[in-house]
């Protein structure tokens, strides 16, 4: 064990090499039902060619590696070594942010950057980044487009993978390279900004989308060391609402028509329990505004930009609650219990400490998948009945819809809190969990992010799929040397 | 070699008599003059291969048979649907012709904007069906007669649209996929039975095997059908035209405006350029008619326009005054399409672009703004149905140069660009004089904008073998220019590396020559394992580029 610490340290420097318990056991276990098991080593990585070195040491060594860039508090169980003897490769401490370029609305940035240092950093230059909603205050930017963690703005998604544009990245073989138009080279950015190529087409380089297969995969391929983002210009005017409805299919309705015409920039349907989790401060609050809050609410982000801001949004609002009305809803700034202007600070903003989803309970597991939003209503019911089934009280389940890629598809995400402490209601959760995960993936789920007991649900479903992930991690992770466990069946 | 009656037999009985031929007159058919649109294949007498048959599956399942076969008996097989270029034709004389025409259905998911399409469905039919319930579909520069198929799965398929529709590859969803193998891959949610809303996944997309930057062109397998993403469509359900061809005409309501932008500088025309992109308000944008030239497109325009008119009309129509004045007005120009989703949408989009004009200096070309020609532009460019016209001046055209990056890069270069077109066509008469800048393509090639796709129409006549051999001089120029401006790939050179002049595959060694010491040769290498990973055989031909990993040196 010596030995391999001496040559890890060789690589990134005595103190990025960690063994004490306390750093052993910050990785052995996350939030989520996956099985702890502690690492033998955390190695905190500086750079690229660290991260190449560490790779080519992993394969001659047959060391498993964990990549990791986001801070904890982690929950999907994704970053919770399956292999005994693995090294956690922690990229939260490049937080480098190595290019703002308005002219392209671009950025480049290292892993370790998180939202709310990226947004600072743009606003200077009069710009944002689309967000995922709320997402915690230690996550990285650049774990949650490759995560493909799906954003408020759907109109803003020319592709499922939009923001993420080009990478660096060490595939799981130790090769190191950059993908999309910084593919083409040269492989050294200051020269491509020299001659003003900001990394801005995802795809290739050449006849294979390499970007793609970094996406979802949790490590599996490769470790990335920088990731460019399509930005959009910071809004000048900028005013929410908020539609209420009763029924689901109600509001996907005026979801489905506002979408259609490339009205909107953020749309997305919570229920009063999602939404009240988002809104309370304490758990005291969420009861209260869970009790208050309408069956389900559409909330709806308009603004302006650069060029007539004002006229912008004052059309589309009145063209919004127009398309509201002729679904028997109404478009309004406010529903008892809330602003809507309180909901876009909370949702188009880094979540404050602790995460807003543990608010309720202290604790959640969230269930996640993508389907069309008219099959929303059959997942929520088939939900519903599993959790009465179970004994688990149906009105703290958080639902969460939203519309990704123009509106083409959804992200669909149930919430079920619990009281981590108490340990029935641990055991009941997480029987919940696997029982309606289950349930969803037989109706027609399709769990594209498939995350712990995911992948084995998904992957057993189409022989060829798996074959065909099977090849392509064999070529560029040949040893299996890159977070093995995750994305088997 | 010729198929023997046994291998023939065996195809035969996949896809019934009536859907194989071996006849000599079909198969000639089946070739194409490689210099027809790509000068680097000249002469003229030099045709992509014979096929050994020309073979029509009717479904998946033949077609999944039929690479079953071609795996057993070792032959190349190449499937093509509207055969645009050489890219559509095989390569080896190894190998047989698949012609997809009779998989031609489209389905439409109205409710979630998607289209289902198989290969023979072509962008004029699927935009047809998609316009009837409302939606419409991103028809790519190779015009609305060409495969959805060939131009989502195949190749780059960049066009008007796309500054709002996205790119072809932007817009594809799951795929059914036969593998070179013979297996059957549906990508994404199709996969896992849960429709075909979804190409990613699940986990890493293995989707990125079928295309990147561009398509894999019929060389990994036979897709049999993809989902495309549609987009809104606020007009009739049926679009009303006028005219004679081939001046159709189209009278649209008021939520649609058609115009041309004209600058007084390229620095104007690029920060309006940019502020499109920005803005969000324009739902189509393409310099069209610049590919006639910068100095003649007023009176082309005019010529076609005319049910009487022909190309001799040319020369008095450039000593008319008035056009004379009009053409120099439009001399950077782009045509772009607004379309309101309600009043208050396109009153605030003019609203917009007349600020833009503004701030830019700006204008709207009168001439364009006439009745009659801004019905005959908004149909051209919303159907993009007028291909033909790329082969007007000399039968042939050629995209070079392919300034394909950001707009202020690429129009700071435009000018220079343009004087060394104009000096050759003015001193060595291999290609038409058409005033130098003949540039043209598309406001954006990325959903949203970032990039703009351009190429200067070089038109030469491909039945001469003088035309073809300056077109291939003149581009052997425009590439050291480029490379002189470190503006890469001339587009005249893209198809260079993946055919033979002789119309045959290139050897795996005449690749790794060419690959070895790209700027980054490990993109090749992986490429070659793909290739092995998937299509063991080698059944498809030298249009997927690969580099044999030991040359740089990796297992």
């Amino acid at each position: 064990m010596n030995a391999t610490l001496n040559q890890l340290a060789g690589i990134v420097g005595q103190a990025g090499v960690s063994t004490t318990p306390e750093s052993l056991a910050a990785y052995a276990s996350d939030s989520s039902f996956a099985t702890p098991m502690k690492p033998a080593a955390v190695v905190k990585v500086q750079s690229a060619e660290q991260v190449e070195a560490l790779v080519k040491w992993a394969n001659q060594t047959q060391t498993p590696l964990v990549p990791v860039s986001s801070g904890a508090p982690h929950y999907k169980g994704d970053t919770v070594a399956e292999m005994p003897g693995s090294v956690i490769v922690d990229l939260s401490g490049m937080k480098k942010i190595l290019n703002i370029n308005r002219q392209q609305r671009m950025a480049v940035v290292e892993p370790g950057v998180t939202y709310g240092e990226l947004q600072a950093a743009l606003a200077k230059e009069g710009m944002c980044l689309s967000m995922p909603l709320a997402p915690r205050a230690t996550k990285s930017v650049a774990a949650s487009v490759l995560d493909l963690e799906p954003r408020l703005n759907a109109l803003h998604q020319w592709n499922y993978t939009e923001p993420l544009r080009c990478t660096e990245v060490t595939w799981g073989d130790g090769n190191r390279m950059f993908t999309g138009e910084a593919g083409a080279g040269p492989r050294d950015l200051e020269k491509q900004w020299a001659a003003q190529k900001w990394q801005v087409s995802p795809t290739g380089p050449n006849m294979l989308d390499f970007y793609r297969l970094l996406t979802a995969s949790q490590g599996t391929m490769g470790i990335v060391t920088w990731v460019s983002l399509r930005c959009e210009l910071l809004p000048q005017v900028e005013r929410t609402y908020l539609v209420p409805a009763a029924k689901l299919e109600d509001v996907n309705e005026f979801a489905y028509k506002t979408l259609r015409v490339r009205f909107s920039d953020g749309l997305f349907v919570m229920n009063g329990a999602a939404l009240a989790s988002l809104m309370g401060g304490n758990a005291e609050e969420v009861k209260t505004l869970k009790a208050e809050l309408p069956t389900y609410v559409a909330v709806v982000n308009v603004v302006g930009r650069e060029l007539l801001p004002e006229e912008r949004v004052q059309a589309q609002e009145q063209d919004i609650a127009e398309i509201a009305q002729a679904c028997g809803l109404q478009l309004l700034p406010s529903v008892p219990g809330l602003r809507a202007e309180q909901v876009r600070a909370k949702a188009f903003e880094p979540s404050q400490v602790p995460f807003w989803k543990e608010t309720a309970k202290g604790a959640f597991q969230d269930i996640f998948f993508t389907t069309t939003l008219n099959r929303t209503p059959e997942f929520i019911e088939a939900v519903q009945k599993q959790a009465i089934a179970a004994g688990y009280p149906v009105e703290d389940i958080g639902v969460y819809i939203q519309p990704i890629n123009m509106g083409v598809g959804c992200h669909c995400e149930f919430t079920l809190p619990y009281n981590a402490a108490c340990a029935k209601e641990s055991a009941r959760a997480k029987k919940l969990f696997v029982d309606i995960s289950e349930t969803i993936s037989s109706m027609g789920a399709y769990f594209s992010r498939p995350h712990g007991i995911w992948a084995r649900l998904q992957l057993n479903k189409d022989a060829q799929s798996t074959i065909a992930l099977k090849k392509v991690k064999g070529i560029f992770d040949p040893n299996g040397i890159l977070n093995p466990g995750k994305l088997s069946v | 070699m010729a198929l023997t009656a046994e291998i023939y037999q065996a195809f035969e009985d996949v896809v019934g008599q009536r859907n194989i031929s071996q006849d000599k007159g079909v198969l000639e058919s089946y070739r194409c003059i490689t210099s027809q649109s790509s000068a680097h294949y000249g002469p003229f007498d030099h045709k992509t291969p014979l096929p050994q048959a020309v073979i029509m599956p009717g479904s998946t399942e033949e077609v999944q048979k039929i690479i079953k076969l071609c795996n057993k008996y070792k032959i190349q097989f190449k499937a093509s649907t509207t055969f645009w270029s050489a890219m559509g034709f095989i390569g080896s004389e190894n190998a047989i012709q698949l012609d997809m025409r009779r998989m031609k259905g489209i389905e439409i998911d109205e409710k979630n904007m998607i289209a289902v399409v198989e290969p023979y469905a072509i962008g004029a039919v699927v935009q047809v069906e998609a316009m009837k319930v409302g939606l419409n579909c991103n028809i790519p520069g190779v015009g609305c007669s060409s495969s959805v198929v060939a131009s989502t799965a195949g190749w780059v398929g960049f066009g008007p649209t796309s500054i709002s529709m996205g790119v072809a590859g932007e817009n594809m969803l799951g795929a059914e996929w036969v593998l070179p193998d013979g297996e059957v891959l549906r990508t994404g949610s199709l996969g896992a039975g849960a429709g075909w809303f979804n190409g990613e996944g699940p986990g890493p997309s293995t989707r990125s095997v079928l295309r990147g930057f561009q398509g894999t062109t019929g060389t990994m397998g036979v897709c049999t059908k993809v989902a495309i993403r549609l987009h809104p469509w606020p007009g009739p359900t049926c679009i009303p035209t006028r005219g004679q061809t081939p001046a159709y005409k189209a009278s649209l309501p008021d939520n649609f405006k058609c115009y041309t932008l004209c600058y007084p500088s390229w620095e104007a025309w690029a920060k309006g350029a940019a502020m499109l992109h920005e803005a969000e308000i324009v739902y189509l944008g393409h310099r069209q008619f610049n590919m006639f030239g910068r100095d003649i497109k007023a009176a082309m325009l005019r010529i076609l326009n005319d049910p009487n008119g022909q190309l001799a009309d040319l020369e008095p129509l450039l000593q008319d005054p008035e056009l004379k004045k009009q053409n120099e007005l439009m001399k950077m120009d782009i045509q772009v399409v607004l379309a309101g989703m309600t009043a208050r949408d396109i009153a605030y989009k003019e609203k917009v672009l007349d600020r833009i004009l503004e701030l830019c200096g700006g204008w709207k070309s009168e001439m364009m703004l006439e009745k009659d020609m801004q019905d005959y532009v908004l149909l051209y460019l919303l159907r993009l149905g007028h291909k033909n016209l790329n082969y007007t001046l000399c039968g042939s055209y050629e995209g070079n140069y392919g300034l394909s990056s950001n707009v202020f890069v690429a129009t700071a270069v435009i000018e220079e660009a343009s004087e060394l077109k104009d000096k050759w066509a003015k001193t060595h008469t291999t290609i038409a004089d058409t005033g130098g800048d003949s540039d043209m393509g598309s406001l954006s090639i990325i959903g949203g904008g970032g990039a703009m796709g351009w190429e200067f129409f070089v038109n030469f006549d491909a039945y001469d073998k003088a035309s073809i051999q300056g077109t291939n001089d003149f581009i052997d120029e425009t590439q050291k220019w480029m490379t002189s401006k470190g503006l890469g790939v001339d587009m005249g050179r893209w198809n260079q590396d993946i055919r033979r002049k002789d119309g045959l595959n290139f050897t795996q060694e005449e690749h790794d020559a060419m690959y070895v010491n790209a700027a980054q040769p490990l993109v090749f290498a992986y490429q070659w394992k793909v290739r092995e990973a998937v299509n063991p055989n080698h059944l498809g031909g030298s249009y997927y580029r690969t580099l044999t990993p030991s040359k740089i040196g990796l297992a």
